[in-house]
């Protein structure tokens, strides 16, 4: 049944992503008032014990007094702040994503615009938006994966993903994977008035190059690798200890060792100088005669 | 959407360095300009909050204070570079066509001339953390048409001689390029894009290239230098060939 609906309108051809602005990303404004007011709350008593230093006066009289030293914890207070709104507003927000897959749980398959999984799909996108672009704009590789499993990826452990874009949904990836720069990771795809949503599903220790699309439906097995500029088609599934490359994906190459292909290497050059002083011998066998 | 901070689609603004160097205050006068109205506005909010009947105010407030700031800093910059640009086009007209890639050549100066007023405003839309008002926003006041409910804010698009219909589905990292530089020559052409297009992902579309109405352009695929898209088909490859015609 499903191969069928897929040959409706030649999904194979194509993949797009991008979602459509509904009123509902109006929830960033709300992520970023709850992560303020954290940040209020927890401020407050330094902020005040700052502004009696300054001043002499307090807002709020917390009963210790101040002392000069409380200037030295002013950088590690704007460093812990940045984390603290990061923290707050992911947690927050994984909240919200987790009550919305109670009311409709997520589900694969093509549905059409305005039905009720195209609405759900959307909210959830913008639920997830605020927090992972917050924690891809710090300088710490690991935030985005907490951002990532908060959201109910399957992440494993010691993943690489930093560099490119990733699906929060319907997205399955294993231990000790290594994604490239400039990749996509796609669970979700947008044809005109329709949106397919297939799981992909990403084994133990692949590969995937830079510049690679990943569609929907895709399965990598252990071990695989996915070659430099190719993509895969929708409902693939590529073979494990082997290199895959193509638009789209067609060649498999068997992966070599080190030693085999120093060796093929010492081959190829040996012919090659073979071959030129044979050439030569000949030339000069043509000379002479 | 997601995408880490070195991918964040904003329109490529190549500029020469021989002549950079001679136009250097002028970037530098854009940005102080742009940060004017939002130093004012920061001066009003603290004025008004930092008082201590009111502080709880200044804090409960201090999101939206950040939000606001984002967009004056982007609405500002815009403006400026605007006003900029239409006095250097008053200067030289821009138009299309091939030229040579020197100094001497007066469209190659003025396109990086006008490529140095556009690279702050299009740097800060590109880097707004906010998805409402981005990059299709900003590219409507450099006179790239672009139609209603066109997704195009993840994709790299060049800012002048673009035309984008309605509809329009712009892949995740495709570029759209209305400039190339081909060893010595420089050459600027318009591109099309008709209504209901559909452009996969990591497609690359090349000065002088037409898309006609309801085609779709597939995943991974390039077009050529002027190269015409007939109505309702599919294309794909490198360069792209016709698929399917309905």
């Amino acid at each position: 049944m499903e191969g069928e609906e897929d040959s409706q309108f030649d999904l194979e051809v194509i993949s797009t992503s991008g979602v459509y602005k509904t009123p509902f990303s109006l929830i960033i404004l709300i992520q970023l008032f709850i992560g303020g007011l954290v940040l209020f709350i927890v401020n407050l008593w330094f902020i005040n014990s700052l502004y009696y230093l300054l001043t002499g006066t307090e807002f709020y009289s917390f009963g210790s007094k101040t002392e000069w030293y409380y200037w030295l914890l002013l950088p590690l207070n704007i460093y812990g702040n940045i984390f603290l709104f990061v923290f707050t507003v992911i947690f927050f927000s994984s909240g919200i994503f987790r009550i919305l897959n109670k009311i409709s749980p997520p589900q694969e398959g093509i549905f059409e615009r305005g039905s009720k999984e195209w609405k759900y799909m959307h909210r959830r996108f913008w639920t997830a938006f605020f927090p992972i672009w917050l924690a891809r704009a710090l300088p710490l590789p690991w935030l985005d994966i907490i951002a990532y499993r908060s959201f109910g990826t399957k992440v494993g452990k010691s993943v690489v993903l930093y560099e490119g874009y990733v699906d929060p949904l319907f997205v399955e990836i294993d231990d000790f994977t290594m994604t490239s720069l400039n990749i996509c990771i796609f669970s979700h795809l947008i044809y005109q008035d329709k949106v397919l949503i297939k799981k992909v599903k990403i084994g133990k220790a692949c590969v995937v190059g830079p510049h690679t699309i990943i569609s929907p439906g895709t399965i990598m097995e252990d071990f695989a690798v996915l070659g430099v500029n190719s993509y895969t088609e929708i409902n693939q599934r590529l073979k494990g200890n082997l290199i895959h490359v193509g638009t789209p994906v067609r060649i498999t190459l068997p992966i070599q060792s080190v030693e085999e292909s120093q060796q093929k290497a010492e081959k190829v050059k040996e012919s090659t100088i073979s071959d030129n002083t044979k050439q030569k011998n000949t030339d000069s066998n043509l000379k002479e005669e | 959407m997601f995408q880490p901070a070195s991918l964040k689609g904003d329109s490529p603004t190549p500029i020469d360095e021989r002549i950079r160097k001679k136009f250097l205050i002028l970037y530098i006068v854009i940005i102080i300009l742009s940060l004017i109205p939002t130093s004012l506005f920061e001066y009003w909010y603290i004025t008004l909050f930092w008082s201590e009947t009111y502080f709880w105010g200044f804090f409960i407030a201090l999101p939206f204070n950040v939000f606001l700031s984002i967009y004056l800093i982007q609405l500002s910059a815009i403006l400026i570079s605007v006003l900029f640009l239409k006095i250097i086009n008053l200067i030289h007209n821009p138009k299309e066509g091939n030229f040579k890639r020197t100094i001497e050549d007066r469209d190659y100066y003025f396109w990086t001339i006008r490529n140095i007023v556009k690279k702050w405003p299009l740097y800060v839309t590109a880097s707004n953390p906010f998805p409402w008002l981005k990059n299709r926003f900003t590219l409507r006041f450099y006179g790239v048409k672009i139609g209603k409910k066109a997704i195009c804010d993840n994709s790299w698009i060049s800012s002048e001689f673009v035309s984008i219909g309605k509809n329009v589905i712009i892949g995740m990292n495709s570029t759209i390029l209305s400039f190339a530089i081909e060893q010595d020559n420089f050459i600027l052409k318009k591109i099309i894009v008709d209504d209901n297009v559909l452009i996969g992902a990591k497609c690359v579309l090349l000065p002088g290239t037409i898309i006609k109405r309801n085609t779709k352009l597939s995943v991974h695929s390039y077009t050529n230098h002027n190269q015409v898209l007939e109505e309702n088909s599919i294309y794909r490859g490198h360069p792209a060939k016709l698929k399917e015609n309905n």
